[in-house]
């Protein structure tokens, strides 16, 4: 038998009334991995999270949790931080911690001792009896990030975790996480902003208009865009057919060379290759990928397949209407 | 389930008491209500002592007058001399001392004394009659308006009314700026009905006297009832007892219909602050949905329970150290009020009614708090609850008259009415088929409705459904509207 699975998607869909918000979507959060749940908005991420803990049930496909269809028993073992931040603004902080860890099966004792630990931790011990309605967004926003971890989940599934922080408590929630992955935590969060992926992530599965448009490590997202590097030449070379007999494509892109690297070509490759030929060379940048890049083309082209379907769609439906 | 249940209602529970709000509605509930029962007595001693004055040539009219506001001011004072004898209809020791004494000539100050009354208790008079100031009807106008006053035995006073008895057609003119204050008419109508009852006997050669011998020799008819077995001991007669099962009847149909009116607020704030701070998901995730939702109504349960054993201790230790003050007929009345309520037969109906009761309404308001953001929202879709929950509340007046009238059996066997009307019918011992027939019925619709409310909670905490969504829902029931969308 093979190790347990916090969470499994096997052909999800979720339709609210016409609109079909998830359509068909595979993937895994393996054991100990910090997954990024990246897409832009309404791509379908918090409703693909929802149906994962079980508060939305799917109209087709299976979900697990740790290998058995979400319920109390697999959820007590989750820590769940939602898109819409919301506590009780007449209890205190320390109160709330508390409340949440009982709920998820800690004993009042433990899960006061809990409180106050992780309350110290992120600055806000002295803040501990103050009610929700004294805190600024940033503490609040912190208390509810912890009220999610304070019965020391297994699997946190965190969604949106940074939206609404300051770089400074942005900084210290990225400190939370490697710390609760280091204690043996999985992870899964979502998030717009690339760079928290890039240096958090071992895995990405990214999500454009319901669909899932990848899914692998960085290595792989930054393959999926294809490399290049930036060369300048003196005015009148043409770098694009010196090039090409040598196995490089090149192209014109404003004041410089667009040259396109092949999956066992290097940028130095492409230097070598340009001196050796003889290029007047006055620049050259190598082009670094960025998940940024990544996501922004695969969300182009999902969202460029999403049209092309529907005008399929519309089309079909023409000319069954005309026959 | 148990767990999960009892960490909600602890919280929602602790949330509540801690709130100031909770603490005002406990300490002034009472006091409002009791200002509310007293508001009549607290204004009928407020309103001041109004003068008028009767023109007249003669003064057959004006002794009338005189003889029908005596009497008016002496019901006032038999009723404070002796409450329970006044509403029960019956004669007592004061009372009749106090009648010997006005028989007597006696002023009714006087006559309350004699009967062993206190005047500080003594309720003021409303009118009382003044020498006219001047002699014809036409100068009489500056006292009506208020700008000349009058002489009376507590120094210049405004002339609030004056009747005019024309010379000449008889007729009798009622002259006053107040144009609401009629019951100085009312006394004056029946005055003159007497006076004419007299002339009319007069005519015929028969003395007043013979009225008011016929009255007082008329016979009481006092009310009996069947007894068998081991009350057959008791006799026939009607007593205290008796009465007492529908006078808490009464009590408790309007304290539960009170209560739940006072908690399901709490239900309907609470589920309305947990949907606007958004904090549904966090809790779906750690609980179960119906836990979540029993846990809710527990904690507002506790609450009730909360508000009525504060309230029953404070008037049970008022009346305990109040015992040796409270006339002894009160007492008794009292006494037997307090045996009706431990009757079983009165109490397991009321107490299953309660809790059948609070869950129909409780988890109704529960479900519209889920579907609001805000409580302006929330009125949208609270008229026809609160409607509904009137109903009961004019049903009582029909139950005060008569606990058998065929409104009150018919709209009992209504499940939404029934938490209240059935314990209005339990002290005419309906048949014990009907009291669980109308049991079964509603905590079957109880149950159905709880159903119905976890889903539309449902469809409010995860879905996000809103007022509109109701609305819209409803909005296909009518023909040619179209719902929104």
């Amino acid at each position: 038998m093979g190790e347990e699975m916090p969470l499994k998607m096997t052909g999800v869909s979720k339709w609210f009334g016409g609109f079909q918000a998830v359509r068909a979507l595979d993937f895994e959060v393996p054991k100990g991995s910090i997954v990024g749940f990246l897409g832009p908005n309404g791509a379908g991420k918090s409703t693909s999270l929802r149906m994962a803990l079980g508060v939305l049930s799917p109209d087709r496909g299976d979900v697990r949790l740790f290998d058995i269809p979400p319920n109390l028993d697999s959820l007590k073992r989750v820590g769940f931080l939602p898109e819409e931040r919301g506590l009780y603004k007449k209890m205190s902080a320390r109160q709330i911690i508390t409340y949440f860890a009982r709920l998820k099966g800690m004993s009042n004792s433990d899960a006061k001792a809990r409180a106050d630990e992780l309350l110290d931790r992120m600055g806000l011990g002295d803040f501990a009896r103050s009610r929700v309605t004294k805190l600024s967004k940033g503490m609040a926003q912190k208390v509810q990030i912890l009220s999610a971890l304070a019965h020391r989940p297994e699997f946190l599934i965190l969604d949106e975790p940074f939206s609404g922080l300051d770089p400074v408590n942005q900084q210290a929630l990225e400190d939370l996480i490697i710390e609760e992955h280091k204690r043996g935590a999985t992870i899964i969060f979502s998030t717009h902003v690339m760079e928290h992926a890039e240096r958090l992530c071992e895995k990405i599965v990214m999500m454009a208009r319901g669909r899932k448009v990848f899914e692998g490590n960085l290595n792989d997202a930054y393959s999926a865009l294809g490399r290049a590097v930036h060369i300048g030449a003196a005015e009148g070379f043409d770098l694009a057919a010196a090039m090409a007999p040598v196995g490089f494509e090149a192209e014109p892109e404003g004041d410089h060379w667009r040259v396109a690297l092949a999956p066992n070509q290097t940028s130095q490759d492409a230097l070598r290759a340009a001196i050796e030929l003889g290029a007047p060379i006055t620049s050259f940048t190598p082009q670094e990928a960025r998940l940024r890049d990544v996501f922004v083309s695969l969300v182009s082209d999902a969202e460029a397949q999403d049209l092309t379907d529907t005008l399929a769609a519309d089309a079909a439906a023409q000319a069954k209407d005309a026959a | 389930m148990i767990r999960s249940t009892y960490l909600v209602t602890r919280r929602d529970y602790l949330g509540y008491v801690s709130a100031w709000g909770f603490w005002l509605g406990l300490l002034f509930t009472p006091v409002i209500l009791g200002v509310f029962i007293l508001a009549p007595t607290f204004a009928q001693n407020a309103q001041p002592t109004r003068y008028f004055t009767v023109l007249e040539q003669g003064s057959a009219f004006s002794e009338a007058l005189r003889a029908e506001i005596i009497e008016s001011d002496s019901v006032m004072a038999r009723a404070a001399l002796d409450p329970m004898a006044t509403i029960e209809g019956r004669d007592s020791e004061a009372i009749t001392k106090f009648d010997e004494a006005i028989e007597s000539g006696a002023s009714i100050s006087e006559a309350f004394e004699i009967a062993g009354g206190s005047p500080s208790v003594l309720p003021r008079q409303d009118y009382v009659e003044v020498d006219p100031p001047v002699s014809t009807s036409d100068a009489l106008a500056p006292f009506l308006a208020g700008e000349d006053m009058i002489s009376t035995p507590d120094g210049p006073q405004p002339l609030f009314a004056a009747f005019v008895v024309n010379d000449g057609s008889g007729e009798i003119e009622y002259w006053s700026e107040n144009l609401q204050a009629r019951s100085l008419m009312g006394a004056a109508r029946r005055a003159e009905s007497d006076l004419q009852l007299d002339r009319a006997l007069a005519e015929v050669n028969v003395n007043r006297d013979l009225l008011t011998r016929a009255r007082a020799a008329r016979r009481d008819v006092t009310q009996q009832r069947l007894r068998t077995g081991a009350d057959a001991d008791v006799g026939t007669e009607v007593t205290q007892a008796d009465q007492a099962p529908f006078v808490v009847s009464i009590m408790m149909a309007f304290s539960l219909w009170f209560l739940i009116f006072s908690v399901v607020n709490y239900l309907l704030m609470g589920t309305i602050e947990e949907r606007s701070n958004k904090i549904f998901d966090s809790l779906l995730t750690s609980v179960k949905l119906p836990h979540l939702l029993a846990g809710k109504l527990l904690a507002v349960l506790l609450l009730s329970f909360t508000l009525v054993g504060f309230w029953s201790t404070g008037s049970g230790l008022i009346t305990w150290f109040a015992r040796d003050s409270i006339p002894a007929d009160i007492a008794d009345f009292l006494g037997a009020v307090g045996t009706a309520a431990g009757d079983p037969a009165l109490f397991i109906p009321a107490i299953i009614s309660f809790i059948l009761g609070y869950l129909m309404y409780g988890s109704l308001f529960l479900a519209l708090g889920s579907l609001c953001d805000t409580i302006q929202e929330a009125q949208t879709l609270m008229t026809p609850l609160i409607v509904t929950l009137m109903a009961p509340l004019a049903m009582l007046v029909f139950a005060i008259q008569d606990a058998e009238s065929a409104l009150i059996q018919i709209m009992a066997w209504v499940p939404v009415f029934t938490p209240f009307l059935l314990i209005l019918r339990m002290p005419t011992e309906p048949p014990l088929w009907e009291v669980f027939a109308q049991l079964g019925l509603m905590a079957v619709t109880t149950f159905a409705i709880l159903y119905m409310a976890t889903r539309v909670y449902r469809a409010g905490a995860v879905h996000g459904a809103g007022v509109n969504d109701v609305m819209s829902f409803f909005g296909k029931f009518i023909p040619g509207k179209k719902s929104a969308s």
